[in-house]
């Protein structure tokens, strides 16, 4: 599978990629994105099965990415790994059909619990 | 206009405490050890603004070794590996995950800005017309590292205007 990582931040994407590699998801193919048009701009060209997307991104917000995506026909499995995680974020991912809500900071048990189902 | 905030300094170090579990002391040799010293000194600082519901900010600020340290820590790098653009990088992360976190804890409606990172000692930064309403303050392996929330004034005034 190929994973998308979403987030300005290159340290957090890191994290991201190892704790991917911790929770035993290191073997699947994964590119990164620096802000929220390239996410979106990369899952066109590089054709993900899975987006990890911070929320609070410059250009486009991760659920700015998310809508546009499907308004455009585009159903890639799309989810969040954020600081933030107020009820109403949570109701809006859930709305644009967002498939998981990771909060930071977070585990790989947590990454294990959320991507075992989808990843296998 | 702000409300009375409800995040207190046993909530802020709980979040400080998840941030060095998960990613700064993930094997608990090494935690924050609490100095209650509002006024320790620092090199570094960074921070989130908060705006609606509760208006403020939420400041990282560290000595700079304290800084290098966690960039090493959140890259899994050697000390010397570590750039300056991993330390502000980090820096960033850092008030984002807490001022994400203390933004969870308020009453709907607060946007969160993007982090702000001064290679500078917080004392340095002012944010006009707000007060200190909480914080942690520590050493992390005898480096000072401070987690600490200002809250704005609700009238909305120019400092010295």
């Amino acid at each position: 599978m190929k994973i998308l990582i979403a987030d300005d931040s290159r340290v957090m994407r890191q994290i991201v990629v190892r704790t991917l590699r911790q929770a035993g998801f290191g073997d699947h193919d994964l590119v990164e994105a620096a802000d929220g048009k390239e996410a979106f701009d990369m899952v066109t060209a590089e054709k993900p099965d899975l987006v990890i997307s911070d929320w609070n991104m410059p250009q486009m917000t991760g659920i700015e990415v998310l809508r546009q995506l499907r308004a455009a026909g585009n159903n890639v499995k799309f989810g969040f790994v954020t600081s933030e995680s107020t009820p109403e974020m949570k109701s809006a991912a859930e709305g644009a059909g967002a498939a998981f809500f990771i909060v930071k900071p977070f585990t790989a048990e947590r990454f294990d619990e959320v991507f075992a189902p989808i990843l296998g | 206009m702000s409300v009375e905030v409800e995040v207190d300094e046993s909530d802020l170090a709980e979040m400080v405490e998840q941030v060095w579990e998960s990613y700064l002391d993930p094997e608990g040799v090494s935690p924050l050890i609490p100095t209650y010293d509002e006024n320790q000194p620092s090199e570094v600082h960074s921070s989130v603004s908060i705006t609606g519901s509760w208006t403020g900010h939420v400041v990282y600020a560290s000595s700079r070794a304290a800084a290098q340290r966690a960039a090493a820590a959140f890259l899994a790098m050697e000390l010397e590996e570590v750039s300056e653009e991993d330390i502000s990088d980090t820096l960033g992360e850092l008030a984002n995950i807490v001022g994400g976190n203390v933004k969870a804890m308020l009453p709907p409606g607060a946007q969160l800005s993007l982090p702000q990172v001064v290679l500078a000692p917080e004392a340095s930064a002012r944010f006009p017309n707000t007060e200190r309403i909480s914080g942690v303050y520590g050493m992390w392996e005898g480096e000072p590292v401070s987690i600490s929330m200002w809250q704005s004034s609700t009238d909305n005034k120019e400092e010295g205007a």
